[in-house]
């Protein structure tokens, strides 16, 4: 018997699964959103989503070669955000300026903060509200998805040369349908649901992840029976934000469109699924969660109906990140047995 | 009803569930711990050289809160020395050399049956029995019976829960005797509920027993002594058999942080206990043996013994056949809560209830990554607290703020560490930080 003994701590077993494997899910589960982009975007996808998982991972070695830290690459980390923030941006973005947001989204979104785990905002969010504060034009040109049919409005078709025909995003063209007071009502009705019909399937103009509903709820579901992720967060976004919808809907019907539209379009599926559930900048604790969750749906919902932006997700996730800390410290667990008599 | 939290690891129990209780010869050598539970150390009643006979008293305490000590062979005492000991490190042990006329002895179900009556026994006598038998709870908490089972006017029990969930992987010993000794369990349940006063007598299992269940159900109906008492079937979820866990599962109570269930009128004893408790009251028997499990991938026969107190590790674990070649980790206790031993002369104490040998495919090679703040230590925590946060205060050295997150109230079931996908030791910072908390507060010596 001369075997040397491990001794460690208990316990002494532990499940299988790493940041790693929970990453692997994530990215799995946006699998079926990046068939989609291929599909209505083609090429200009596979630029965009490539240029953006490629930079980041490089950012990612070359400021962990900086710090003398060991590589992280292993944890997926970068490939995430790569691609989320490749869904956040528009088709026809150059690759230059995906390389500069993936720049700005993994060292100083994550890394000056000391790695993964310790950034205070979502990496691929901060990376583009960088490029909008920079390249705010080039954020706002959307691409006719390849397999759009003719009947839908384009912006600017006649005077541009094909392969960058534009057009509003879903949310764009609903807020114009709905300002142009001379149209008759049910006219702008069947506008509307002519869009809808496309923003389930994805054929619609908008960044490249945020398009086909059915998609991110396929993978979003996946995240969820997986429990990779709380389905607190999704329910928590996805419901304020129909509640607001809903409010205002009510208040004036002539000036704000169904709540279902709002929830099926600009990207608000991809961010309660994949963007607003990011575990190192929502809080911790569940009570925490329902909050975080209703705080960006809300703020999303006013930011769409109030403000200038037809979009709102980045600010509102940026917003309630910074606030998530407030939110764990207010949200302190009590042990079972209730606080101790000390 | 269940508790919120837990996880579920596999229970690896059929490697030695199908193992009857063996006696096993007697060991040349055994070294009984002074220290074996919570409370008072004992102080030793014989000298080096001295002849002791099976049973006899050996070590005892004064203190209220603590548990004599009773030589369970016939034989002589080598000496009184330092022995590594499963958690405190190096502890005094009494160590008795056993002499050649000794015979194994053999566990006492047979004399337990449907007719057994504990009319005859007066609470007082049962408490003496408890108390002089040296009796502590057998489950990993080692705390005094014989403090559990005074009756408190002020504070009165009005509901006894007997542990039979056995929620640690790997472990049988206490399933192997909820089916070969159950009369004797349910007598000791009935004494535990006589001294008390309390007819309330629950019988939590978990569900991944349904034998158990069933042969208890059918002893309860056929024992006069056990009617009343109740089944309580429970999910299988580690750590059900936690004390606080079992409590809010079967009764829907919480026992209040930093509290004992006493206070809310409950006592939980381990099967194990319950059994020690019949055979002390009923044969005058002090606790003296104990059935262990010898189970694991690393272990060449995993089996269940009737070990005597004081019995080296490695003893035992070539009993079992011994230590296959790719053996690289012994765990005295199972794998959720058990402590790793460096040595194998390491005795079995009164609460040792296994010894678990693992691999090297079984062993968790642990490499800490950063914390995604993913939440599931929190989702699996049984009593609800915040590991992540109280672990990282420990490491950057806020015990302030980990006190702010009620580390006290940590149960170091493990469910954190386990969950880790970032193979953080969320339970074993945690501990350490209780352990710094006690030396500020000069409660713990240096």
């Amino acid at each position: 018997m001369a075997q040397i003994l491990t001794v460690s701590p208990s316990p002494h077993i532990n499940k299988h699964h790493s940041t790693q494997s929970i990453m692997l899910d994530v990215v799995i589960g946006l699998v079926p959103a990046a068939i989609a982009s291929f599909v209505f975007f083609r090429m200009k996808a596979v630029v965009v989503l490539a240029s953006c998982i490629i930079s980041c991972m490089v950012f990612e070695v070359i400021c962990n070669c900086i710090r003398k830290k060991q590589n992280t690459l292993g944890d997926l980390s970068a490939v995430v955000t790569g691609i989320i923030l490749a869904f956040s941006l528009p088709p026809t973005i150059p690759f230059w300026a995906c390389i500069i947001g993936s720049g700005f989204a993994i060292v100083i979104g994550k890394m000056v903060f000391g790695g993964l785990g310790a950034n205070i905002f979502n990496p691929a969010m901060a990376g583009r509200c960088f490029l909008t504060a920079c390249f705010g034009g080039m954020m706002v040109s959307w691409t006719v998805p390849a397999t759009l049919d003719n009947n839908m409005p384009k912006v600017g078709a006649s005077s541009v040369a094909p392969a960058a025909i534009t057009q509003a995003t879903p949310l764009g063209l609903i807020k114009e349908a709905l300002k142009n007071k001379s149209a008759p009502q049910d006219e702008k009705i069947a506008a509307i649901r002519g869009i809808f019909k496309n923003m389930l399937i994805g054929s619609t103009a908008g960044c490249l992840g945020e398009t086909s509903t059915i998609a991110l709820l396929i993978g979003g579901i996946y995240l969820i029976i997986r429990k990779t992720i709380d389905w607190i967060i999704p329910v928590a976004v996805l419901g304020s934000a129909f509640i607001c919808a809903f409010i205002a809907c009510e208040l004036d019907p002539h000036h704000y469109v169904a709540p279902w539209l709002h929830l099926a379009s600009g990207g608000l599926l991809i961010c309660a699924f994949f963007i607003a559930t990011d575990p190192v900048t929502a809080p911790l604790t569940k009570k925490g969660m329902w909050i975080f969750g209703a705080g960006v749906g809300a703020l999303t919902m006013l930011i769409r109906l109030v403000g200038e932006y037809p979009e709102g997700i980045m600010f509102a996730v940026l917003l309630m990140n910074s606030v998530s800390p407030l939110i764990d410290r207010f949200t302190k667990l009590t042990p079972a047995g209730g606080k101790p008599n000390v | 009803m269940t508790f919120k939290g837990g996880v579920h690891p596999a229970d690896s129990k059929k490697l030695s569930s199908h193992c009857a209780i063996k006696p096993v010869p007697v060991p040349k050598q055994l070294s009984i711990m002074l220290s074996q539970h919570i409370g008072a150390i004992c102080t030793p009643l014989v000298n080096k050289k001295d002849a002791v006979t099976a049973g006899q008293l050996i070590a005892n305490a004064d203190a209220f809160v603590s548990a004599p000590l009773h030589s369970p062979v016939n034989g002589i005492v080598k000496d009184i020395a330092l022995c590594s000991h499963p958690v405190l490190g190096r502890a005094q042990a009494i160590i008795i050399e056993s002499s050649a006329e000794n015979q194994p002895k053999q566990p006492y179900p047979a004399r337990f049956d449907s007719t057994f009556d504990i009319a005859p026994f007066s609470a007082e006598q049962i408490f003496n029995a408890v108390r002089n038998a040296g009796i502590v709870g057998m489950g990993g908490a080692g705390f005094p019976t014989s403090v559990k089972i005074k009756a408190n006017p002020q504070a009165p029990i009005k509901d006894i829960i007997i542990n039979a969930c056995e929620c640690e992987p790997y472990i049988t010993c206490d399933y192997r005797m909820m089916i070969e000794w159950t009369y004797q369990i349910l007598a000791g349940a009935a004494l535990i509920g006589k001294t008390l006063n309390c007819g309330n007598i629950y019988i939590g299992i978990e569900c991944n027993k349904p034998d158990a269940i069933e042969i208890f159900e059918k002893a309860i109906k056929a024992a006069p002594f056990a009617v009343g008492m109740k089944i309580a079937p429970l999910h299988t979820k580690y750590p059900q058999g936690g004390e606080r866990q079992l409590i809010k599962a079967v009764l829907n109570k919480n026992v209040p942080t930093g509290g004992v269930p006493p206070m809310i009128g409950v006592l939980v004893s381990n099967v194990a206990t319950a059994a020690a408790i019949a055979e002390a009251v009923a044969m005058n028997s002090p606790l003296t043996h104990r059935a262990v499990t010898v189970s694991g991938h690393g272990i060449k026969n995993p089996g269940n013994f009737y070990a005597p107190i004081g019995m080296a590790v490695g003893e035992l674990i070539e009993l079992a056949g011994g230590l296959k070649d790719n053996a690289v980790k012994v765990i005295l206790g199972g794998p959720m809560m058990g402590f790793a031993v460096a040595d194998l002369s390491t005795p079995l104490t009164k609460t040792s209830g296994a010894v678990t040998v693992f691999t090297e495919n079984d062993i968790v090679k642990r490499k800490e990554t950063a914390c995604i703040r993913c939440g599931r230590c929190i989702a699996g925590c049984p009593i609800n607290i915040n590991p992540t946060k109280i672990a990282h205060a420990v490491k950057n050295n806020m015990l302030d703020i980990a006190q702010q997150y009620y580390l006290s109230a940590c149960i170091e079931c493990g469910c954190c560490t386990y969950i880790c996908p970032a193979d953080i030791e969320l339970t074993g910072y945690i501990k350490t930080g209780k352990i710094l908390v006690a030396r500020q507060k000069k409660l713990m010596p240096k």
